[in-house]
């Protein structure tokens, strides 16, 4: 194995499981979707509320999609090759994280002008929306992983994935939500991007090492 | 030919669900070694195996391969073993040759072709694994025995679902390994007779 074949081979079943992130997707766009139907279809409300809609969507669709990362491998034995291979875990992982944020994240972003018009955001907001996504999201993944491997072993671990990981999304979902409303507001938000970034890159240095610790106690 | 290669395993204790297995066990083997490691159910045959190739970690012991200590860190012992567990590590969504090319990318088509046609796999090598039936998918995952160009191999019940002609197959491929200098440790309760096997038995 090298890490090509194992990047190729993701990309691969990716595509196979299609209907897996297919499922995040429109789970995220009925989230969205519900939220003018069941409360306020206003303007007054939907402004404002825009941004916590889409990240709250968000992040409901990233657990879904994360929590099937590990489980497939684990019961086809591929997690046990993976820390037996010889090659390094954490980047395993890494270029797995990767592959899978592509695949859920660059869709969403595509559908978002779409909701943004839904929601009455203007494209400035709109811009800022998607930045966030963007420098936000791959936090939300890289957390996202630690609770998947912790608990790939057992068999209703969605629940304790949601409880494990939701409070160190939080800060993601504040400086998202600010940094939209800040540009709603005309006011500069890179502050906040810089946050995100920030939240990002400390969390792709740290999740790998952490996931790789999580994958080897579970496969044991 | 493969460079000669060792496996010291010096009192071995393995803790599983807090019970001791192996309990102080010692022995070596090297290169042209076919291992077969006897065992009630639960004396911990698996567990070994793990412990060597650095899934588990040994509660105490030693081990050693090719004159290198690898009790801590096994990177060294993984550059160089295939593994086979009970699962079989290959990818069900994938085909057959999209698992081989993911396992061994350096295998030319020539190679691929000549391993799934002695396999009796190659009518099948654009169907996706999970449309196969066990036997038959485990016969992939046993193609990276004859396609990875390494020392030594780690087979957990490798006979498994395998039928009369998989197993014909299977011990050949051992027997072949082995007389290039190859180094097998594998577990399994049927007698081989067509191996010359070294036996090493696990007390429960």
């Amino acid at each position: 194995m090298t890490y090509f074949s194992f990047v190729r081979a993701e990309f691969l079943v990716l595509w196979r499981r299609k209907q897996d992130v297919l499922n995040a997707l429109l789970f995220f766009v009925i989230v969205v979707v519900l939220f003018p139907i069941g409360i306020d279809s206003s303007s007054e409300f939907l402004t404002p509320a825009a941004s916590g809609i889409i990240w709250c969507a968000t992040v409901l669709a990233v657990l879904m999609a994360v929590d099937s990362l590990f489980k497939e491998d684990y019961r086809d034995g591929s997690l046990e090759q993976l820390v037996v291979c010889g090659l390094s875990l954490p980047l395993l992982i890494l270029l797995k994280v990767i592959a899978q944020w592509l695949a859920v994240i660059l869709p969403l972003l595509v559908i978002m002008p779409l909701l943004g018009e839904m929601l009455y955001l203007s494209s400035a907001s709109l811009w800022a929306l998607m930045v966030t996504l963007l420098v936000g999201s791959p936090s939300l993944f890289f957390m996202g992983v630690i609770g998947a491997a912790l608990t790939v072993s057992i068999k209703q671990g969605a629940i304790l994935v949601m409880l494990l990981i939701l409070p160190f999304y939080l800060p993601v979902i504040i400086f998202s939500t600010l940094a939209v409303k800040a540009a709603q507001a005309g006011l500069p938000y890179s502050g906040f991007l810089a946050m995100l970034l920030a939240m990002s890159l400390l969390s792709l240095v740290l999740s790998p090492f952490m996931t790789a610790i999580a994958v080897k106690a579970s496969v044991n | 030919m493969h460079s000669f290669a060792s496996l010291t395993v010096s009192d071995l204790w393995i803790e599983r669900a807090e019970r001791d297995l192996c309990k102080g066990l010692s022995f070596s083997v090297q290169s042209g070694d076919v291992v077969r490691i006897l065992g009630e159910n639960g004396a911990g045959k698996s567990s070994l195996l793990k412990v060597i190739v650095g899934i588990l970690s040994p509660l105490q012991g030693q081990i050693v391969y090719s004159g290198e200590d690898v009790t801590v860190d096994r990177r060294f012992l993984q550059q160089d073993v295939i593994y086979l567990g009970h699962s079989s590590g290959i990818k069900p969504q994938l085909t057959v040759i999209e698992n081989l090319r993911w396992y061994c990318p350096d295998a030319s088509p020539s190679a691929l072709h000549e391993v799934l046609e002695s396999l009796e796999l190659i009518d099948h090598i654009d169907v996706p694994v999970k449309k196969l039936s066990a036997g038959q998918a485990r016969r992939v995952a046993l193609s990276r025995l004859w396609l990875g160009k390494k020392t030594l191999w780690l087979l957990d019940e490798p006979f498994a679902s395998l039928d009369v002609r998989g197993v014909e197959l299977l011990e050949a491929c051992i027997r072949q390994h082995a007389s290039v200098g190859g180094l097998v440790l594998l577990t399994t309760h049927q007698d081989l007779p067509s191996l010359s096997t070294r036996d090493v038995a696990l007390l429960s």
